[in-house]
């Protein structure tokens, strides 16, 4: 691992929200992404964006107004963040249902910022006070997935006599994780783990950590890698065995690694939502079950599990009402101690549009919506959300709450409303516990 | 006013060090887990309580006493300590707990750059007072449960000024004989300062156990730790102690917090050290809870280790951490070991028989819990 490249913390560039300026913005960020390692088209595309926002920001903010922007590198991405204060910040546009009239003057207006947000692969939003707007792009690299090599010609390692763990890096991942494209089906990772030289640029990076583990021979016999989930919880994968018949204590071994690993971190939880029949179940606890389905359209369930890494201190859920019964069950099942504070609705004024940002999985033909920001608009915009992933056959539909944030909860009634369910909490995944939500099967 | 400006200010391994949260008091936590009653086999505390001399004391504490600053460096206590062990005054150093001294050391001989070097599975406030002031901690992992002297000497290198043994270790409970003490004292040759954390000194009756403090005269290196909290049941006043050789204390002094340990605390610990029935007690209290939890470990068919100090370390087939959380809602404290390194196991601390007899039944109770949802899965 290279932690100086992961402690980098990036290029700064503060200019006045001013006309005269948005070239010396965008050929900031254009020559910052380049330099980091985009190609050309990469890193038009993330100047783009910039570019899209400058000029939305020129009309939404004063000029003596500051903007900051931090070009940091990734390894296998290139991240734009922009710090800056707008009295008008409509983020409607963000949205993937937006579309633009040409006869809306308003509506145009957003073209921009709809245009910056399909122009990269992330894109995450924070309000820092009243005023204060923190946008984050990120654009990744592009690399050959594993379609581009021969899968069949890899090594299959029999009579194990003794086997060892160790840091993976390099060649022995880019190995490692053809072995699990080959031994295992693609709802058992994450898509990213379909790019050989992505996992070695993510662990490289020092976001994602990786060990394997190795026979007397020095072959790979199996793996497992885990990365940070926000501030508190681990994610961990696998874990993967390549040896003929799936050797128990080889799994325990890597789980042992990984937990060993963020042991005195202030990890307070480890979640594995892709486990693999050798996952050590003692050292875990199922959270629940969530249905996916396959290319012909048969259902399956995967289930999610979780290992608290500290002692449970207790805290502060928010909750609708109409959560509040699901939050006690599942509470009590779990033996998590907490408190559920109920948000109602007392007739302030609230937002008009809300916000979702999409992540989709294409190969595992799954979408998870989260909130950016809650809106009177909350029904219809995820009503409108799920017409469009009709439209594209997705069958598989989740919404990410964080009950660690008041506003999210003021999604629950139209959730409800929409067919969503609730289906596992897991726990401090992000300002507080997370409950996933999956629609219901008659979308 | 202006918001300070934290990135500044706040040093680099300050920024990266992740405050240690203490769990909460009895109450909160009996309201939240929903349990009538709480047993606190966590801490490792004394269930006996202080002596009975040293109970009297706080009973008859005046209050008008706790307006009067208490003597800024426990002299009486110190004075004590040395008739006791036939040393210098000046050679011990008292603080608000044995945490404190900790402290005391790492201040008085490290400077930027420098490291102390630990056990990875042992005591955690050596590697964290060392890392929140900015020193590098090298953790060495445990041999077989124990310290790895060799392991240990390994790490050493020009900026290494410390190095911790907790002995015997606090969770493992082994310990280094008189002899491998020695032996690694030998090796280090003064080059170091050598701290031998020894809290739980009295509960230890094995012959080849040092006393550390008998060695001071042939290794002035070495800086003895022992404290009130454990054996004398004084771990709510937080009163500990260290003792070494005139020329390391007079050192280590010049770091040290005077006024910090309060009069109550100075004068218990005072009229604890005579009681040595206290200490027989305690032990047998500790010797019946540890032969009837081990026997019932075994029918459990459990994996544990059992060794000195009061308190034994137990593998569970489950997650140290739920196993604490369904252990709580049935009133029953222990401490998870997956901080250290143990990923599911716990470590219990020693109470009287009907309270370790409660803990059984408690455990038995999760696991056959766990046995059943298990195979309800299969």
């Amino acid at each position: 691992m290279n932690n100086n490249i992961n402690k980098d913390k990036g290029i700064l560039l503060s200019i006045r929200v001013d006309p005269t300026f948005l070239p010396v913005a965008t050929s900031f960020v254009e020559n910052s992404a380049l330099a980091f390692g985009l190609n050309k088209k990469e890193a038009l595309a993330l100047t783009l964006a910039t570019e899209e926002i400058f000029l939305y920001l020129i009309k939404a903010s004063s000029t003596d107004h500051i903007i900051t922007i931090r070009c940091s590198s990734g390894i296998y991405y290139v991240k734009a963040d922009f710090l800056f204060s707008a009295n008008n910040f409509n983020m409607r546009a963000f949205n993937l249902t937006t579309t633009i009239s040409p006869h809306e003057e308003a509506s145009l207006e957003e073209m921009g910022l709809l245009i910056a947000s399909r122009s990269v692969d992330r894109l995450q939003v924070k309000q820092e006070g009243a005023q204060s707007i923190h946008l984050i792009l990120t654009k990744e690299k592009s690399y050959p997935s594993v379609d581009e090599f021969d899968l069949t010609t890899l090594p299959s390692v029999e009579n194990v006599v003794e086997f060892s763990i160790k840091s993976a890096t390099g060649e022995d991942l880019k190995l490692f994780v053809m072995l699990l494209n080959s031994h295992y089906k693609s709802f058992s990772f994450p898509k990213d783990f379909r790019f050989p030289g992505k996992v070695v640029d993510m662990v490289r990076s020092g976001e994602y950590e990786a060990v394997v583990a190795i026979d007397q021979k020095e072959r790979i016999i199996g793996g497992t890698l885990w990365h940070w989930l926000g501030s508190k919880t681990v994610e961990c994968f696998g874990p993967y065995i390549f040896t003929q018949g799936s050797d128990l204590s080889i799994a325990e071994r890597l789980i042992e690694e990984c937990i060993k690993a963020i042991a005195k971190s202030d990890a307070v939880g480890l979640i594995n939502r892709y486990p693999t029949l050798e996952l050590p179940k003692d050292y875990f606890e199922p959270l629940g079950s969530l249905t996916f389905f396959t290319k012909d359209g048969s259902p399956f369930s995967i289930t999610a599990y979780f290992r608290q890494m500290q002692e449970d201190l207790g805290s502060t859920v928010w909750s609708h009402p109409a959560l509040e019964e699901f939050l006690k069950e599942e509470y009590k099942r779990l033996v998590l101690p907490r408190m559920i504070r109920l948000v109602r609705d007392q007739g302030e004024t609230k937002e008009q549009f809300s916000v979702l940002s999409a992540e989709f999985d294409r190969i595992n033909n799954f979408v998870t919506l989260r909130p950016l920001c809650s809106g009177l608009d909350s029904d219809k915009n995820i009503g409108a959300h799920l017409d469009l992933f009709k439209k594209e056959s997705l069958s598989t539909i989740f919404f990410e709450m964080d009950l660690g944030k008041s506003w999210q909860v003021e999604f629950v009634p139209a959730l409800f409303n929409h067919n969503f369910k609730p289906r596992i909490i897991l726990p401090y995944g992000g300002i507080g516990d997370i409950v996933l939500f999956q629609l219901g099967e008659k979308h | 006013m202006k918001y300070p400006d934290l990135d500044r200010l706040v040093p680099d391994y300050v920024k990266h060090f992740e405050a240690y949260i203490p769990s909460k008091p009895d109450d909160v936590l009996k309201r939240l887990f929903g349990c009538r009653y709480l047993y606190r086999l966590n801490n490792n505390e004394n269930p006996l309580g202080p002596p009975p001399v040293a109970q009297s004391i706080i009973k008859r504490f005046p209050p008008h006493s706790a307006s009067i600053y208490p003597s800024g460096d426990a002299y009486h206590l110190r004075y004590k300590l040395a008739d006791r062990f036939g040393l210098n005054p000046e050679q011990f150093l008292v603080g608000n707990g044995a945490n404190e001294v900790i402290t005391f050391v790492i201040k008085a001989f490290c400077q930027e750059g420098d490291n102390i070097i630990t056990a990875d599975g042992t005591f955690a406030v050596y590697e964290w007072v060392a890392e929140f002031s900015g020193f590098e901690a090298r953790l060495v992992p445990l041999k077989n449960f124990g310290f790895d002297d060799e392991g240990m000497l390994s790490h050493i290198d020009e900026r290494t000024k410390i190095l911790f043994v907790c002995n015997p270790n606090n969770p493992t409970g082994s310990y280094w004989s008189e002899d491998k003490l020695r032996n690694f004292l030998d090796k280090i040759n003064g080059r170091q300062i050598v701290v031998v954390d020894e809290a739980y000194f009295e509960f230890v009756e094995k012959e080849d156990y040092p006393d550390s403090i008998k060695l001071l005269s042939e290794y002035p290196n070495l800086v003895v730790f022992r404290t009130f909290s454990k054996m004398y049941g004084l771990a709510g006043l937080r009163i500990g102690y260290l003792v070494g050789s005139l020329d390391v204390v007079n050192i280590i002094r010049r770091t040290c917090v005077v006024y910090s340990v309060n009069v109550l605390a100075q004068e218990a610990a005072f009229a604890a050290i005579d009681d040595q029935e206290h200490i027989f007690k305690t032990r047998e209290m500790v010797k019946k809870g540890k032969d009837f939890l081990v026997k019932e470990l075994d029918l459990l068919r459990l994996q544990y280790v059992n060794g000195e100090g009061n308190f034994i370390m137990i593998k569970l087939p489950m997650s140290d951490s739920l196993a604490y959380r369904k252990l709580m809602s049935k009133g029953i404290m222990v401490r998870t070991m997956t901080g250290f390194r143990f990923p599911n196991w716990i470590r219990v601390t020693i109470d009287k028989l009907e309270v370790m007899e409660a803990f059984i039944e408690a455990l038995s109770k999760v696991l056959n819990t766990a046995r059943i949802e298990n195979q309800k899965k299969l």
